[in-house]
């Protein structure tokens, strides 16, 4: 990530990191204060968690392991990104406050906090063990990370023919060869022409356009029909979904310039009726053991001293750069770029 | 008379509520800037977003695939119904359970398996045809207008064979005996009599079907996206859930033409129908003529078994494959595994959703039935001035593709007062899956009471028998085949339902469709299968139940 990003994800947060860092008890008070916090959650007995990560196992692990620390009870609600915002909107509106803690992508949960749906958390002993550039403010705790590369068929490309570089995704030879998410929803596609655009400029995609993607929005299938041998190549590729298909004919590449990624944030809801338990489940994401359960599969932690602990085969692809995200302001902005680019 | 009042203000409330009262809330959507409980201003601005070209191609692409496909599946349908019910061709009976079976698969799998057999690189179906041609360009492309119509067809030909069957079943053969009497061949009665008298079935099974094919999303979705084809349903899909902002004005505005342009339709039906006698079945007793085919009754046979073929084994085979190895079309020793049986059977939310499932469609698809009933009699029995209202708000929620319908159920529930206890609990996917099915259980009741003589209800009341008497022992006696028919369908319609389930299911009232979302999602297509497998199952229990055992006993009431 180049120093011009890092300074707006900076700016993004600063405002908002203060207040809470003000607001957060001094060392000594801490282990009083978070008891205080711990007994309330336990009192509280429960805790509902609202995600975007549909048919995600691994917030499910997180949560038995929060049950069995704590002893209390964890439920789930799943829902794809924009139908989980419009219904809390709505519960919120109505004023049935159901759920506790929402997780979500970047975009979303900036676009919830600036509608006002979630309630400041007040603070947790882990936010301590954040690893820069992830910064959390008074609404937003930087959960997971999700990264983008190649998706390679071995059986039709050959070891020494992968693309090395974004750009040798221009080579001639990839001609109507690469299925691709579509650029022009928001989703893995539009972050990819987001982060390409800002790292190569509108030149990439103009050409990458006479390369005759195709487009398609079924992840889960997609990536299932390089394996399969009827595209050589998919972009962008999810590591985390990669690290599911051991056993297929595929590669994951990430090109030298770095990895585009996706922050996954949490965040207490407005109202939330046992606030206490989702400041405790919040912390309790942070901790390595979670941590590490999304790391091994293939999510960037965001917290320290977990990549170290990761298994081989993903250890060295958390290690590689970041080449950059989506900016939330900018969206719309981009969605409209690919769709005259890509038509 | 007062108890005739008070069920039609009851029934007149409930459909309100049912259809009304969401359809209401979204119209507020498409006319004001934010969503209901978000400040904002009315304005034409949704509607106005639609006024450009690359609209009108996806409107016109959605409803000429839909056109091409309901009337090319009606042809097909009314061929498989007519042999089934009408010829003698050999096991005629299970052949009509196994044609019926494409309709319980869920699409996603069947779109998984075509996509496997027909794509143009890799399709198993092209690459067979390549090494006995010699030939280097593909034989079938399922990513295409074609393949889109193609799927789609899997679905609405058993949807519309369910309707046609029954007609065909309940026909007396009289009429068409006068017919070739007269002189007039057997292919002429049959255009003029036979099709003629099966207008109301045919005409609202058409109806039915092409709006069902305009609101259609994983054909479009899996098909017609990666060859650059937009629908109706995808752009609306695009609109909620792939904007930084949800466009919900204009999604919801889009519903609304489209709900618009529909209603045409129906007005055409109602035209079409109105004034004309449909009665087939009278108080003389009958049993329909079985036609003599000689030979050809194996040409008859081969195609049923074709069909099957094509739309129930190439599928369910590769589902079945699929559910005993590691990923979908790798089927290698290594690959070979329980797990997604196990799987399956230990996961806690599988049994929490079928439960849910279980009682949402035995006791909606009841209470389903029961309303689509009284809906049918008092549009087609009666000549109440209140009968047209009524049938129309039986129609709406049809008319709003489903995608839409869901935020307003969403919005209606979520927003209704705090002690009123629907948002949350099972109620609110009870109430939406009756809004949804309630058209289908009205239009096959209908179709069947209009082909009952009113003599057999004037006899039964001259008789002395009570108006409810009546209904129960001679109108739903008589109409029973389409009642359980109805059930049926709406049975498994609840059973697949998501737009709505996604958005109003709670922590503890999960259903399969969505536990079936998340596996999709969270790359577990061979468990999905499974359970898949799991519903063929059930519904190969319940036509066995229906055909061998309620239609026995029910005929002898």
């Amino acid at each position: 990530m180049d120093d011009s990003k890092r300074k707006t994800l900076k700016s993004l947060s600063a405002a908002a990191v203060l207040p809470t860092l003000a607001a957060m008890p001094t060392f000594a008070q801490v282990d009083t204060e978070w008891q205080k916090v711990v007994d309330a959650a336990r009192k509280e007995g429960r805790v509902t968690f609202y995600t975007s990560g549909v048919g995600s196992r691994f917030h499910r692990e997180v949560g038995a392991s929060f049950e069995k620390a704590y002893g209390i009870r964890f439920e789930t609600l799943e829902a794809r990104a924009s139908e989980l915002r419009e219904r809390i909107r709505a519960e919120q509106t109505a004023g049935r406050f159901t759920g506790d803690v929402h997780h979500n992508g970047g975009t979303t949960a900036y676009l919830m906090m600036k509608d006002g749906n979630f309630q400041a958390h007040g603070g947790m002993p882990n936010l301590k063990n954040l690893v820069p550039p992830f910064e959390a403010d008074q609404f937003r705790v930087p959960s997971n990370v999700q990264s983008y590369g190649i998706l390679v068929n071995r059986n039709l490309v050959k070891p020494g023919e992968e693309p090395k570089s974004w750009k040798d995704l221009l080579d001639p030879k990839w001609k109507g060869k690469i299925l691709s998410d579509d650029m022009r929803a928001l989703g893995g596609g539009s972050v990819f022409f987001f982060v390409m655009h800002d790292a190569f400029g509108r030149g990439f995609h103009d050409k990458l356009a006479e390369q005759n993607l195709v487009f398609s929005r079924n992840l889960r299938d997609d990536e299932r029909r390089v394996a399969r041998g009827e595209y050589p190549l998919y972009i962008p590729q999810l590591l985390p979904y990669f690290t599911e298909m051991k056993g297929l004919p595929v590669n994951f590449v990430i090109p030298e310039e770095g990895r585009p990624f996706v922050r996954f944030d949490l965040s207490v809801l407005k109202n939330a009726p046992h606030p206490n338990a989702a400041r405790l489940f919040i912390n309790h994401f942070l901790d390595v053991q979670s941590q590490l359960i999304y790391a091994n599969a293939g999510f960037s932690p965001t917290a320290k001293g977990v990549i170290e602990l990761t298994g081989d085969d993903v250890k060295a692809l958390l290690r590689t750069k970041v080449l950059g995200t989506t900016v939330p302001e900018r969206q719309d902005e981009m969605l409209a770029l690919a769709k005259s680019i890509y038509k | 008379m007062v108890r005739r009042f008070l069920l039609v203000a009851g029934l007149i409330v409930l459909l309100a509520f049912l259809s009304l009262y969401p359809l209401a809330m979204l119209l507020y959507g498409s006319l004001h800037s934010t969503p209901p409980g978000v400040p904002g201003k009315f304005n034409l601005d949704g509607y106005r977003a639609l006024f450009t070209s690359a609209y009108a191609v996806i409107l016109r692409d959605s409803f000429v695939i839909s056109l091409i496909k309901t009337v090319l599946s009606i042809g097909l349908a009314t061929l498989l119904a007519w042999i089934v019910a009408r010829t003698d061709t050999p096991a005629r009976r299970t052949l009509e359970v196994l044609i019926t079976l494409p309709f319980f698969i869920p699409p996603i799998l069947t779109a998984t398996a075509w996509g496997m057999l027909g794509n143009p690189q890799s399709g198993t179906i092209n690459l067979i045809w390549k090494a006995i041609s010699g030939a280097e360009t593909p034989l079938v492309n399922v990513y295409s207008y074609g393949g889109v119509i193609w799927h789609m067809m899997q679905y609405s030909t058993t949807f519309l064979f369910l309707f046609i069957v029954e007609a065909f079943r309940t026909m007396d053969p009289a009429l068409e005996e006068s017919s070739r009497m007269s002189g007039a061949s057997n292919a002429r009665t049959f255009w003029r009599i036979t099709l003629v008298l099966m207008l109301p079935v045919m005409t609202s099974a058409f109806i039915l079907s092409f709006i069902r094919g305009v609101e259609a999303f994983e054909s479009p979705i899996f098909f017609g996206t990666p060859a650059g084809i937009e629908m109706l349903t995808t752009q609306i899909y695009n609109l909620l859930n792939h904007q930084a902002q949800p466009q919900y004005q204009i999604a919801t505005a889009l519903g609304f033409v489209a709900m618009l342009l529909m209603a045409v339709l129906i007005v055409v039906q109602w035209r079409l129908l109105r004034g004309r006698s449909f009665a087939t079945v009278s108080g003389k007793g009958f049993s329909p003529r079985v036609i003599k085919l000689g030979a050809l009754r194996w040409v008859t046979f081969g195609i049923c078994i074709l069909f099957f073929a094509i739309t129930v084994a190439l599928p369910v085979g590769q589902l079945l494959l699929s559910s005993f190895f590691r990923f979908f079309g790798f089927y290698t020793a290594e690959m070979f595994t329980l797990d997604n049986y196990r799987n399956v059977w230990a996961n806690r939310d599988f049994w929490q959703a079928l439960r849910n499932t279980m009682w949402l469609g035995v006791t909606g698809a009841t209470a389903t039935m029961i309303l689509g009933s009284i809906v049918a009699y008092i549009t087609v029995r009666t000549r109440w001035r209140i009968r047209k209202p009524i049938e129309l708000m039986a129609w709406l929620p049809w008319m709003m593709p489903g995608i839409v319908l869901g935020i307003g159920f969403l919005w209606a529930f979520s927003l209704l007062p705090a002690g009123v206890p629907i948002y949350g609990t099972l109620w609110a996917l009870f109430l939406a899956y009756m809004a949804l099915a309630t058209p289908v259980a009205v239009r096959v009741m209908s179709g069947a009471y209009s082909q009952l003589s009113y003599d057999l209800e004037e006899c039964s009341r001259v008789h002395g028998a009570t108006w409810w008497q009546t209904f129960w022992r001679i109108l739903l006696a008589l109409a029973w085949p389409s009642f359980a028919v109805g059930w049926v369908l709406t049975f498994f319609g609840i059973l697949r339902e998501l737009s709505a389930s996604i958005l109003l299911y709670a922590v503890d009232t999960q259903v399969l469709s969505v536990l079936m979302l998340k596996m999709w999602s969270g790359g577990k297509p061979e468990e999905v299968s499974v359970i898949a497998l799991f519903m063929l199952a059930l519904v190969l229990v319940f036509r066995w139940v229906q055909l061998n055992l309620i239609n026995k006993r029910i005929s002898r009431i």
